[in-house]
This record gives C-alpha cells, sequence and structure tokens, in this order.
C-alpha cells in the first residue's frame, strides 16, 4: 500500500532536495524570531538606542520575506512530487477498472468512475498535506532548537522536555485517533452512497410501498455515522490536551523560570524572545502536526486503500504461442463466477474441426457469452482443458483469434485508427473489408476514412459494423462473433455473417436471432441443462427448446426484428 | 426565508445539553484567550522586576492557560458530538419525509439536487448551531484585542485594520484567478473519465485482443493538460497563501516597531509591548470571526433548501385491509395532467394490454392505477376498496409494479427482490425469480441470492427480470408491467409471457406494450390517444382499425 508513496518520493530526488532548501527558507523565522526580538529589545529600545532595535525588526521582517518566497516555492516542489503520484494512482485506477471489467465481461457505472476519481483526488490533496505538514514539523523544530541555542541554550531545559512529552502522547493517542477517524470517513461515505441510492430509486420504493423500511435501514446508518462522529469528536478532545502540554507547558515553565534564568545574564527581551519561539513556532507547528497526521494521514490511508483494493486481479498474462489451425476442443469444461455460485457450463466436451461454422443458441443468461469468453482465454475454466489449435486457450496469442461482443467498441480517434485497431493493414485491405461487411455507406457518410469518430456519433448499428470491418480485417482464423450483428436489420446482419463465412477459418456466433443458426453448419443449443451440437433438422428433433424456437418463429414478424 | 430560521432554532434546541457545553465553554475560553497576553504580559515585568507578587501572577498565568486548555477540549467535543447529533436528527427527518413524499419529490426537484440537499445541505444546516455559538464567543477574543490595542495605542490599531483589508483583498483576488483555472482542470478530467467510460464499454473486445496497455495510454491522453492545470491551480494557491500568510507576521513587526519606540521613551514595559504584539496578531483573526458569519450565511441558506424538501406533503394511508376478491380494477371519472377521463373496469384475472403513440399517457394510466401517483380528480378502486383507504401492508401485498428500467433497491439480490417485505420466505423470492426468468442467472452470480447488489454488475434485461421478480412478489392482485419486458431478447420474453399467461393467470395483469404479440395475446386493450382512452375492446376488434394497426407501426424503424 505505500509503494506508491515511496515511489514518489524516490522518483525525482531533485525535487526532494529543491523541497529541503525551501524549507529552510520557508523555516527562517522559526530560527530568527526569538533572537531578533530579544536582541531588539536588550540592545536596542530597552537600551536606549531605537536605531538597533529597528534593524533587528528589520532582518525580523525580511525573514518573514524570505519565509513568504519559501513558502511558495516548497507549494511548487510538493506539487511536483504530488501531481506525478496521482499520475501514478490514476494509472492504477484505469488499469485495473479496465481488468476487473474485462473479467466480468461489464463496466462498471459511470458513477463508478467518477468515485474512484474522486478518491485519486482526495489521495492526493492528503498526500500534499502530510509532506506539508510533517516537513514544516521537522524544519521548525529544529529551526528552534537552534535559535534557542543562540539565545540562551539554558531554556532548553525548560521547553524540550514538555515539548516532547507532548509529542509522545499525540503519536501514542495517533493509533486510536486514526481508528476513529477512518470509521466516521468510511460511514459518512456509506450514509451518502444510502443517500444516493434512495434517492436514485424512490419510485421503485413507492411503488413496493416500502417507505418506512427503507427509511429505517438508511436511519440506522445514520445512526451509525452521528456515533461515529461522537466518538471521534472525544477522541479529538484528548487530542488538544497533548498539544496544552506540548505548546503551554513550556510557556509556564519558562515563564517559572525566568528568575533563574535572568540570574544567568538574560534580559527582559531574551525572555520575551523564548516565549516568541514557543507561541509563534514550536506551538503552531505541533498544533498542525496534530492536524494533518490525525486527518489527511488517516484520509490518504483510506483513499489508498480504495484504489489499492487488494482484489484486484492481476494483469492478464497475453498469450504468445501460436495456434496450429483453428480447430477448437473443449474437455470436461466446467466454470462458475465464484466457490458459491452455480457453474456456468458444467463438463462440457465440445470439438470444432477447423473450418466449421457454429451457431450457439439458447435464451440470455445461460452461458453463451461465457462460453465465448472460455474460447477466447480471457476467462480460465474451473476445470478442464480449452484448446485452440493445440494450443491452451489461456496462451494463444491473441492476434490469432478475434472477439466481437454485442457492444462495438469505437473510441475517440479517427475511422482508419478505428479500422486497424488490432492489424495494421493496406488501403486497398480497408475497402475491401468495408464492401465485405457493407460499411460503405457509413464510410461516405462520415466523409472518409479520417473522419474523428466516438462512440456517441455512430448508431448501434453503425458501431456494429465499424466492429465487424475491423475484425475482418485481422489475420485471425478463428472469429467469434458474440451477438455483434444484434443492432443490424437482418439483410445487413446476413450480409456480415456471409462474408465471415466465406473468409478462411472458424466461425463461432452466437445467435441474436434463430437466422443466423439457419446460415451455420452445425448448431449449439444451450437450455441450461444440456448442450447439444448437430445440424438443423437433427436439433429440430432432439432439442425441445430449439423445435420450439423455430416453431415459433415468424420471418414475416416484424417484432423479431426488434429485439 | 423565516421558516429556514425556525428550522435553524430547531436544530439548536436539537443539540441538547452538547450546544450549552459548548456555548460556556467557548465565551470561557474566548476570555481567557483574551486576558492571557495581558496577564503573561504583566507577569514578564513582574518577574523581570523580581515583585514579591510574581509568584501570584504566574499562579494567575497557569489557571487562566488550564481554563483555556480545558475549554478548548470541552468544546472540541461539544462541537463534534453535537453536531453530529443535530445532522442525524436532520438527516433522519428529512429521510423519512422523501421517502413519504415518494417519487413526486423528483419531479419536483432534480435527481442530483435532492441528493445534496439530503446530502450536504442537510449536514451544512446541522451546523448551523455550532456555527453561531463559535462564531459569537470568537468575537470576544478579537474585538476585544483591537480595543486592548487601541488602549495601548491609536496607530497600532489602525495598521491592523489596514493590514485586514489587504488580506481580504488578496483573497478575494485569489478567488477570481481558480474559477477559470479550475474550468479547464475539470475538462481534463472529465476528457479521462469519458474515454475510460468508452473503454469500459469495449471491455471485452479489450480483453480478447489483449490491448489493455495500449488502451491506459488512450484513456490517459489529457493526463499532460490535466498536469499542466493542476500546476497552474498550485501557483495561483502558492501565491496567494503566500501573500495572505506574510502580511499577518509583517503587521505584527510593525506593531513592536511602534511599540519598541513606546518602550524606548519609557511609556511602555517590555511586558506592555509583547501584550501589544499578541493583540495585533489576535486581532487579525478577525477575518476567521468573519467567516463564521459566512459559515452562519450558509447554513442558513441550506436550512431554506431543506425546508422546502419538508414543504412537500408526504402521502397517507388509510388502515384497510382487502378482503377476498379476485382483484377487480376500477377506475371512475380518473383524470390528471395530461390523462383525460377515464372511466374502466378491469374484471378481476384478466391481462389488459394498455397501448398507444409515445405520449399517450401510457405511463401516467400505470402510475394511476397501482397508487404509484394519486389522481386530482376520482378514484381508483381494487375490489371495491379506494386505494388511499388501504394499508401500506395492503397495498404492498396486493399491487406489484415492473418497470422498463428498474431501479434496484437493498443490499442483496435477495433484498432487492422482497424489498419492502416483512421477512419474505426465500422459497417465495425464489418462486418469482423463476416467474421472471432470473432464477438462472442470479443461482450463477458469486453468491446466488445473496450476493451483494454492487457486485453484481446486470445487463438492462436482467435487470428488467428482477425488476420483474421483484414485481411478482409483491402484486398478488394486480401486477402492473409498464413497457417491463423491453430489453429481453426474444426467448426469454416468451418465457415470460408463458408465466403470465401461467402461474400468474389468477392475478389481474395491465401490460404496457409495444409489441403486436403482447396486445394479441391480451383479453382486452386499452387504446390510449392523446390522453384519452380511444377504446377499450379486444385486440382482434381493434385490429380493423387502420389507427389502431398504426400504433405499433411507428416503433418499427
Amino acid at each position: 500500500m505505500n509503494r506508491p508513496i515511496r515511489r514518489a518520493l524516490r522518483r525525482d530526488p531533485y525535487q526532494l532536495i529543491r523541497l529541503g532548501v525551501w524549507s529552510v527558507a520557508e523555516t527562517a523565522p522559526a530560527l530568527i524570531i526569538g533572537l531578533a526580538i530579544a536582541r531588539a529589545i536588550d540592545e536596542g529600545f530597552a537600551a536606549g538606542r531605537p536605531g538597533t532595535g529597528f534593524a533587528w525588526l528589520a532582518v525580523l521582517a525580511g525573514a518573514w520575506l524570505v519565509a513568504a518566497a519559501g513558502a511558495r516555492q516548497v507549494v511548487l516542489a510538493v506539487a511536483s512530487i504530488v501531481e506525478p503520484f496521482r499520475e501514478d494512482l490514476l494509472g492504477h485506477v484505469v488499469e485495473s477498472t479496465l481488468n476487473r471489467s474485462a473479467v466480468s465481461g461489464r463496466g462498471p457505472d459511470t458513477a463508478a468512475v467518477a468515485r474512484s476519481n474522486l478518491q485519486v483526488e482526495l489521495a492526493r490533496d492528503a498526500f500534499a498535506s502530510v509532506i506539508t505538514v510533517v516537513r514544516s514539523f521537522v524544519f521548525t523544530v529544529v529551526s528552534v532548537v537552534l535559535g534557542l541555542t543562540a539565545l540562551i541554550p539554558q531554556v532548553l531545559v525548560l521547553v524540550l522536555p514538555p515539548f516532547v512529552v507532548g509529542l509522545g502522547l499525540f503519536l501514542l493517542s495517533l493509533p486510536a485517533l486514526a481508528r476513529r477517524q477512518r470509521a466516521f470517513l468510511l460511514a459518512d461515505e456509506r450514509t451518502a452512497q444510502a443517500v444516493t441510492a434512495v434517492t436514485g430509486g424512490l419510485r421503485d420504493i413507492a411503488a413496493c410501498v416500502a417507505g418506512d423500511r427503507v427509511a429505517a435501514r438508511v436511519g440506522r446508518q445514520v445512526t451509525e455515522q452521528a456515533g461515529a462522529g461522537r466518538s471521534l469528536a472525544r477522541v479529538t478532545a484528548l487530542r488538544t490536551l497533548s498539544l496544552a502540554v506540548g505548546g503551554w507547558l513550556p510557556v509556564l515553565l519558562v515563564l517559572a523560570g525566568t528568575p533563574w534564568l535572568l540570574r544567568q545574564g538574560a534580559g527582559a527581551g531574551v525572555i520575551l524572545g523564548a516565549l516568541a519561539y514557543i507561541t509563534q513556532s514550536l506551538a503552531p507547528a505541533l498544533g498542525n502536526l496534530v492536524e494533518g497526521l490525525g486527518i489527511s494521514g488517516v484520509r490518504l490511508r483510506v483513499s489508498l486503500g480504495r484504489i489499492l483494493r487488494s482484489d484486484d486481479p492481476a494483469r492478464p498474462a497475453a498469450g504468445r504461442d501460436a495456434a496450429r489451425d483453428a480447430g477448437v476442443r473443449l474437455r470436461g469444461v466446467t466454470f462458475a463466477y465464484g466457490p458459491h455460485a452455480e457453474p456456468v457450463i458444467s463438463d462440457l466436451d465440445l470439438s470444432v474441426p477447423d473450418g466449421d461454422h457454429i451457431a450457439v443458441v439458447g435464451p440470455s443468461g445461460i452461458g453463451k457469452s461465457t462460453l465465448a469468453a472460455l474460447v477466447t482465454g480471457v476467462l480460465r475454466p474451473d476445470a478442464g482443458r480449452i484448446l485452440v489449435g493445440g494450443v491452451p486457450a489461456d496462451r494463444l496469442d491473441p492476434a490469432h483469434r478475434v472477439l466481437i461482443p454485442q457492444e462495438a467498441y469505437v473510441f475517440r480517434g479517427s475511422l482508419m485508427e478505428n479500422l486497424t485497431y488490432l492489424a495494421p493493414a493496406s488501403r486497398d485491405a480497408v475497402e475491401e473489408a468495408v464492401t465485405a461487411v457493407g460499411l460503405t455507406a457509413v464510410v461516405e457518410r462520415l466523409g472518409g476514412y479520417s473522419a474523428e469518430i466516438r462512440s456517441g456519433l455512430l448508431s448501434p448499428g453503425e458501431r456494429q459494423l465499424v466492429a465487424l470491418a475491423r475484425a475482418y480485417l485481422t489475420p485471425a482464423r478463428l472469429v467469434i462473433l458474440d451477438e455483434a450483428t444484434c443492432h443490424l436489420d437482418p439483410v445487413a446482419e446476413a450480409r456480415a455473417e456471409e462474408a465471415f463465412a466465406r473468409r478462411d477459418g472458424t466461425l463461432l456466433v452466437i445467435a441474436h436471432r434463430l437466422t443466423s443458426a439457419l446460415r451455420a453448419r452445425r448448431i449449439l443449443v444451450m437450455d441450461g441443462t444440456s448442450v447439444r451440437l448437430g445440424g438443423h433438422a437433427e436439433m429440430l428433433a432432439a432439442s425441445p427448446l430449439y423445435a420450439d424456437l423455430v416453431g415459433h418463429w415468424n420471418p414475416t414478424d416484424t417484432q423479431e426484428l426488434v429485439p | 426565508m423565516r421558516t429556514a430560521d425556525r428550522l435553524v432554532l430547531q436544530t439548536v434546541r436539537r443539540g441538547g445539553p452538547w450546544l450549552g457545553v459548548l456555548a460556556l465553554t467557548s465565551v470561557a475560553g474566548s476570555v481567557a484567550e483574551l486576558a492571557l497576553p495581558a496577564v503573561l504580559g504583566r507577569t514578564v515585568d513582574s518577574l523581570v522586576a523580581a515583585e514579591p507578587a510574581s509568584g501570584a501572577w504566574l499562579g494567575v498565568c497557569a489557571a487562566i492557560v488550564v481554563v483555556a486548555v480545558v475549554c478548548d477540549t470541552l468544546g472540541v467535543w461539544g462541537a463534534g458530538a453535537g453536531g453530529a447529533q443535530v445532522s442525524a436528527w436532520l438527516r433522519h427527518r428529512i429521510l423519512r419525509h422523501v421517502l413519504g413524499v415518494g417519487p413526486a419529490m423528483t419531479r419536483r426537484f432534480p435527481e442530483g439536487d435532492l441528493v445534496t440537499r439530503i446530502g450536504v445541505n442537510a449536514e451544512e444546516a446541522g451546523r448551523a448551531p455550532e456555527a453561531i455559538v463559535t462564531g459569537a464567543a470568537l468575537v470576544i477574543p478579537t474585538a476585544g484585542s483591537i480595543v486592548a490595542l487601541s488602549l495601548i495605542d491609536f496607530w497600532l490599531t489602525l495598521t491592523l485594520v489596514a493590514g485586514l483589508t489587504l488580506i481580504a483583498l488578496v483573497l478575494r483576488a485569489f478567488f477570481h484567478a481558480t474559477t477559470s483555472i479550475a474550468g479547464g482542470y475539470q475538462e481534463a478530467q472529465g476528457d479521462i473519465a469519458a474515454r475510460l467510460v468508452d473503454a469500459l464499454a469495449g471491455a471485452r473486445t479489450i480483453a480478447a485482443a489483449g490491448t489493455a496497455a495500449q488502451e491506459k495510454s488512450r484513456v490517459l491522453t489529457a493526463l499532460p493538460r490535466l498536469r499542466a492545470h493542476a500546476m497552474d491551480m498550485w501557483r495561483a494557491n502558492a501565491r496567494a497563501g503566500v501573500q495572505a500568510g506574510a502580511v499577518v507576521p509583517l503587521l505584527e513587526v510593525a506593531v513592536l516597531g511602534v511599540g519598541g519606540l513606546r518602550l524606548a521613551a519609557g511609556d511602555l514595559t517590555v511586558g506592555e509591548l509583547y501584550s501589544a504584539a499578541r493583540y495585533a496578531v489576535l486581532g487579525a483573526g478577525l477575518g476567521a470571526a468573519l467567516s463564521y458569519v459566512n459559515r452562519l450565511t450558509r447554513a442558513r441558506a441550506a436550512a431554506g433548501r431543506v425546508v422546502e424538501l419538508i414543504g412537500e406533503s408526504p402521502r397517507t394511508y388509510g388502515g384497510q385491509s382487502l378482503g377476498p376478491g379476485p382483484g377487480t380494477l376500477e377506475l371512475r371519472g380518473v383524470a390528471a395532467d395530461g390523462l383525460g377521463d377515464v372511466d374502466l373496469v378491469v374484471p378481476g384475472g384478466c391481462a389488459v394490454a394498455v397501448v398507444g403513440r409515445s405520449g399517450s399517457g401510457k405511463s401516467l394510466l400505470a402510475a394511476l392505477a397501482g397508487r404509484l401517483v394519486d389522481p386530482p380528480r376520482g378514484t381508483v378502486r381494487l375490489d371495491g376498496v379506494p386505494l388511499p383507504a388501504l394499508s401500506p401492508e395492503a397495498l404492498r401485498r396486493a399491487v406489484g409494479y415492473a418497470f422498463e428500467r428498474p431501479v434496484l433497491v437493498g443490499d442483496t439480490v435477495a433484498d432487492a427482490i422482497g424489498l419492502g417485505l416483512d421477512r419474505p420466505a426465500p422459497e417465495a423470492v425464489r418462486a418469482a425469480a423463476r416467474a421472471a426468468c432470473a432464477d438462472t442467472f442470479v443461482r450463477r452470480l458469486p453468491l446466488g441470492y445473496d450476493t451483494p447488489l454492487e457486485e453484481a454488475p446486470m445487463s438492462g434485461g436482467e435487470r428488467q427480470r428482477i425488476g420483474l421478480a421483484r414485481a411478482f412478489a409483491h402484486g398478488e392482485r394486480l401486477l402492473i408491467l409498464d413497457d417491463a419486458t423491453s430489453s429481453l431478447d426474444t426467448v426469454t420474453e416468451r418465457q415470460v409471457s408463458g408465466a403470465l399467461a401461467g402461474e400468474l393467470r389468477g392475478r389481474t395483469r395491465l401490460i404496457v406494450a409495444h409489441r403486436v404479440a403482447t396486445a394479441a395475446a391480451a383479453d382486452r386493450v386499452i387504446w390510449l390517444d392523446g390522453g384519452r382512452v380511444r377504446a377499450y375492446d379486444r385486440h382482434r376488434v381493434l385490429w380493423d382499425d387502420p389507427g389502431y394497426r398504426a400504433v405499433f407501426q411507428v416503433d418499427a424503424p
């Protein structure tokens, strides 16, 4: 979990040096303030030499100006450390969301994307605040100790012990404080999410007359959050005690020790100087540390924990093995989406010789897309083996197979970039593919291959045609169309499917309409209890589901065209 | 705004003893804070002069420090605990109210606005008591400091006021600068999010093609732009923070200079000089005190937005339950905005299709028939009982609604199906899911019916099936399906239709539909046209009317 932090700190040592140098400038007043005040009074104003007094005050003012310049550079140096840190996290979010939705086959909603972006922002701000506070604390304490030593070293005996005790008390209370702060943050997020869910579901809650129950359920969360808030307040209150010990006790001890200090040769100005060191530098630095670590530190941990979830799927290793041919063999394949889930596919045997054309038929949710994901190696079976051209499906070089899912992927870029996304191709090859799948009219409408396109600019059917032409252009000999033509009209669908049937290699079509089955050489029917494979006539006899579908399927019923 | 003030007052009362603690400690702490510089200065003088009273002064110092620390500690506790209590009270109240009013709420306030009002605004309003007390108490040390400073030397006060004005100007300039930078920053962020959403839609293509690394850099195209804007923001931040941060110390130095001259002249003691410097710093905190006024204004505005929510009147229920009956639905003289006089009876156990072009009032009729919405005029009866007379329990068990885009509410899939039901039997939930063709895919989820909703991403068709299951689990007498099978594939739709015509046959069914097949399969059809019932008859009879046939052709591309 601390890896991104370590990476951020090690990335650019120059920034750390810059941060250190300007921190010295920023804490110049912490070094000079007491000394300047003491000398201004003792050697200047009180000694009847206002000129000397003003000179020392000018030194102090100068130190504040230097500090101002330093503070500015410190902010910029911190920014140069936390911005790459944010980019690192953002990259991780992008990568893990992509991987996760590749495994589940579906993308999370836009709201989830927005939530993880927010966490990245929060983590960056918290990290910046932690760096700023911890660094400022260290430099200030060193400066104050040096300043006090220059002023009158004896005073350290009065200042340092209570300060160290206060700091120790805070560090001791930090784990408990962090726990409460974390519990509060989590409760707060849960309540916010519950409120959002309720607001979005008002109609549905009313339709179930479930207002009372939902109010009670969300109400429990609200009560829980209030409880977390109360216990956080209690611990925060105790925290102020450590500030009192570390910040105020030195002041009282210096006052109590004043007669002794005066005997050691200190003037009245020296006493004021020592007080200035404590109240203007030491106490605020401790206060900032307490605030910064107690709140931002916890925020950083929580956000990082969110972003770097432990259940992140490992990035699927790209296979590199070449297939002998485009035949597919499944032996005893079983797959379930979790150890407690019912298997989607159990003990499936299937043999598809090179060059075959198969249509898969069955109601949605029966496991057709899961089968496609298994054959493409995106999912791994719990038991059994899947071989494509003699190579295990997950070790196959992706160039040897292509899957076109129902939701065609079109990204922001030129039409040509979109078409040659999977494999580079010559202009002639592109023209041929465009003609073959029936994309010509769309190319003309858009105004050529250099047209910039994005998802919203094309209709779902046009997006599917782009994805089909893109797949047609690849050298892959195993093609899997997973309802890849569902938004096309039957004529366009037939044209595209026939283009792929004429193409060299194996074709696996997960059928959206029954017409796809009629075009295939063999039909695989999945009905939830069994999987059967055979020709049309054979399946009519063997599968009641298939017979039922064919019997009720009427090619003239326009409703069939509008799923 | 008067009601908003009343709500603020209520929050003050709801804070209970915590607020008393906060008020007491704030005032006592402020007085201690104000007294401390003077007493410290006096103590230093007394110690330097080796007065016999110096011990006593030291004791006074210690006592004031202890008071300040104790007040601070209790104040932090009181503010936190009281704030939590007040916010929770407000949230509970708003939630109950919003849920009581129901979907009428979303008609008046857009969803995002509603979330803000319940979430952020309720919290801001909950902070009103703290803002009042702390803000009022903060006036003591800041205003007091300025008075104390004036007593020492009037010119010091003038210097201070000039400095404060300078800070205000700096902060104002900062706020102008950030809004324009923030715009570019948000645009770059939006670009990354949009590309990520695009890529997620193509997740399966990307996974199968092994192009995830390529996609990552495509999504992050705007990263350099994002960094440039972010650095601009940091720079603006640094400038403003530094300018504002340097002003107070420089003010203090100025005060020390002027005070030093008076010291040299013998008009001021060393201790008084110390006090003057501290008062200058404390007095500069006036800006912070003013920000509490600002916070109170915000809390008051937030309370106003919350009050608007509470202003809506929640719907009421009767106490009647349903006697035995077939589920006869009766609409008498029902009219609403967008729907004319509807007068019809759906005999118990019948399946009735509602058809019409878009905008003809189909969904409104569906909403009125099961009391999702109360009609402004007319009555809707189920087995002779007017719907508003039914108890929530009776209505919940009698009517089931399924929608085109159901929103699933609950912790798990089973919760979502049995929403609102009193501990529904797992078997009943499963039977409903089976009828909606959802059982198979639910059992294949990682934890089956106990899979948390957020871990069960569903396609539109799957969500529709859960929505259907929920309706089947609820509506024992009347099922209202508002375009609830539009995302199902042909096979599944046929299976759901089979269940509706089979095991669910005894229930009265009102089905808003676009497909001819659905209308043809229904016992009767309500044909809506421009917010009026054009006909209520059998499909076969209506089919002769070309106008009726045209209803179905509109939807074909």
